[in-house]
């Protein structure tokens, strides 16, 4: 009887029909090889800059998979260079609700994203970006503080007072 | 036999310098002001502690005695002193924000931004605060008007014109160099308030950013655009915007600062007929059509693109970018870098030729490119002509011009110059094991000051390369004179009698 489910059991997964898989991709991969990634993938990072909503019902804004989608410079973050970033457009109804995209002593929200990558779109003049079917919230987003550099007001201070003592007492023609 | 610069000259410099620094100084309250008003205090504070050093350095300097001797060779001096000290300092804030890997990198974005090239070094610019932000397209704006030409409105004072020339402005618009420098400006205001009106209303109303940060993203661009810098506000350059109307608004904003200042007061006064003769505006539509046909064709045998809109929009934006000098991308540098062939060749030449003389662009120049052709189909004429035919050698540029053999020495002299520039930094590059053609693309990028990039200017580059780039772009923005008759001057202080 437990051969018999078994044997059951493999039939099922061998005949039910297949789902085709969708590739989770990096972006940095998806920037550097962007023409090999037709058709659905799966992204994930930080959403950055603007949410800018368009009169069709969309939203373009920025996904950045970078370290500093995890941990940006501000909030002790490591230096790892430039962003890694692409241009996402969203169903405007999936946006609502989000935090605000990241931005200074803000990290916007960390999703994952899956769509149609349009590498080259010829309906929109060229353009590569993600056409977005799906948004999964993983993280929202934070704000953090960055303090006073008190030290460089003081020596800022001194200067200009310095100056303006020099200015005052300058030597006058005549 | 060079004569050693006396205490006098080095006064006369010190005041020079002092009417400059305390300028970029008094510029520096504005981001010292946005980042009060937004209460990004750390910024504020190292804003605070550049304008201070501004300020006083500034005015130990104007302490000296007046500038009624400035001579030629001070002149050059004062330019190229200014283009040392104020990237040194104006680096500052970079610094301290943390965004930068150290203080070369710094250096390189605030030389970059200066001298409106546009390569940049920043890290994690999508977080970066907005008084830095505007700071460093700030810089653009200071480079590109001219720093001089500001210190020049602010005081009055002796010297006007070898400042003004030295600071590669060729030719002045009117009778004086002080309302000359005050045109400048006001053109520079009046394009100010429209270009960031138009692209603060596209990115508000068609690309529906909300009020202020549509705003914030027009005045960034228009910066970056109309002094062709190439700083952007996001880490996707232009790209980031996913739209041909901003892109169109941003390409008029370019073309207005690759045009000579000379031809705007042509237009300013109706004289459109000047315009068309130009020998500039002909050498440069013809530049622009050549280098484009190149890149399209390119373009197409690769097969990047599947559609002709496709590949003319993002052909078209990437060639008028490097042909004025702007440096705005809407492709990545990773993408940039396979555009191999013809489309590679055309954009090399469309950054080495740049814009027109006296504009905010830098290149070769369309004047030197169409004095060159000139003399060049003239000599070939004479050749060919019966002995004793006559062979007209004028041109048009702000009025009939005769091409002399002088003149056409000096702009070959000058293209020749911006050759060996960009080999020397090509050369370098391959050093370090750049291949060929990426390492001429970035050394063409920064000496011509124009800031596309394939992907070797980044944080991780060797240092030495960071400092080549460095000394490219302000070679070529103050079109070798100025930093040649500094040398100069170094030389006679340490060797002359």
């Amino acid at each position: 009887m437990r051969r018999l489910l078994v044997l059951c059991g493999l039939l099922v997964l061998i005949l039910a029909p297949s789902v085709p898989a969708v590739a989770q991709v990096p972006v940095s991969v998806l920037i550097t090889d962007p023409s090999q990634y037709k058709g659905t993938v799966t992204v994930q990072g930080e959403l950055v800059g603007d949410y800018g909503y368009r009169s069709d019902g969309t939203v373009w804004t920025q996904l950045n998979d970078d370290s500093y989608a995890r941990e940006p410079l501000l909030e002790g973050g490591e230096r790892t260079g430039g962003n890694v970033g692409i241009g996402v457009r969203i169903p405007a109804d999936l946006v609502a609700g989000l935090d605000p995209p990241g931005g200074y002593r803000k990290r916007g929200p960390l999703v994952q994203l899956t769509g149609e990558w349009e590498y080259h779109d010829p309906d929109r003049g060229g353009e590569s970006y993600l056409d977005v079917a799906e948004l999964v919230l993983l993280e929202p987003g934070r704000e953090f503080g960055e303090g006073i550099s008190y030290p460089a007001v003081i020596i800022g201070a001194a200067f200009i007072g310095a100056a303006g003592v020099l200015w005052l007492r300058r030597p006058r023609s005549g | 036999m060079l004569i050693k610069p006396v205490a006098e000259d080095f006064r006369v410099i010190a005041h020079s310098m002092g009417r400059i620094f305390v300028v970029v100084g008094l510029a520096g309250l504005v981001p010292l002001g946005w980042a009060a008003a937004g209460r990004e205090w750390h910024p504020f504070s190292s804003f605070l502690l550049m304008i201070g050093i501004f300020l006083f350095l500034g005015v130990l300097g104007l302490r000296q005695p007046g500038s009624d001797r400035l001579d030629w060779s001070h002149g050059m001096v004062v330019v190229a002193l200014t283009w040392l000290l104020v990237p040194i300092i104006g680096a500052l804030p970079f610094v301290l924000s943390g965004h930068w890997g150290g203080e070369i990198d710094a250096l390189f974005d605030a030389v970059s931004g200066l001298t409106t090239t546009g390569l940049a070094l920043v890290q994690d610019l999508d977080h970066l605060a907005p008084s830095l932000n505007f700071w460093r397209h700030l810089l653009h704006f200071l480079g590109g008007q001219g720093i001089i030409i500001a210190a020049l409105i602010v005081f009055a004072g002796g010297g006007a014109l070898t400042l003004y020339l030295g600071e590669a402005r060729d030719e002045r618009i009117l009778p004086s160099v002080t309302s000359t420098a005050r045109f400048i400006w006001s053109v520079s205001m009046v394009h100010l308030v429209l270009g960031v009106t138009t692209l603060g209303l596209v990115a508000w109303r068609v690309l529906g950013f909300d009020l202020p940060r549509a705003f914030f993203h027009g005045l960034m661009i228009f910066f970056a655009g109309f002094d062709t810098g190439g700083f952007a506000p996001q880490s996707t350059s232009v790209g980031y915007y996913h739209s041909a109307i901003f892109e169109a608004t941003a390409g008029v904003l370019m073309v207005a600062g690759a045009m000579s200042f000379g031809l705007h007061y042509a237009l300013w006064t109706g004289r459109r007929r000047a315009v068309l003769e130009n020998l500039e505006t002909r050498t440069i539509l013809s530049t622009f059509g050549l280098t484009m046909t190149m890149t399209l064709i390119g373009l197409a045998v690769t097969g990047l693109y599947t559609h002709v809109i496709g590949l003319t929009r993002q052909g078209f934006f990437q060639v008028l970018s490097a042909h004025t000098g702007t440096g705005f991308a809407t492709v990545s540098a990773t993408e940039l870098s396979t555009w191999g062939g013809l489309a590679f060749g055309g954009l090399c030449i469309a950054m080495a030729l740049g814009g027109m003389a006296s504009s905010t662009a830098g290149g070769v120049k369309a004047l030197r490119i169409g004095i060159t052709v000139r003399a060049i189909v003239n000599q070939i004429r004479e050749v060919l002509l019966p002995e004793g035919a006559v062979v007209g050698t004028g041109f048009n540029q702000a009025g009939r011009r005769r091409l002399t053999p002088q003149l056409a020495q000096a702009a070959m002299t000058i293209s020749l110059l911006y050759v060996a520039l960009f080999l020397v930094g090509a050369g370098i590059g391959m050093a370090y094991g750049i291949p060929l053609d990426q390492a001429l693309f970035e050394s063409v990028s920064a000496g011509a000051n124009v800031g596309l990039s394939v992907g070797v200017t980044q944080p991780t580059m060797p240092v030495l390369l960071k400092l080549v780039y460095i000394a490219e772009m302000t070679l070529g923005r103050l079109e070798f004179v100025a930093a040649f008759a500094f040398l100069g001057f170094l030389y006679a202080a340490v060797r002359g009698k």
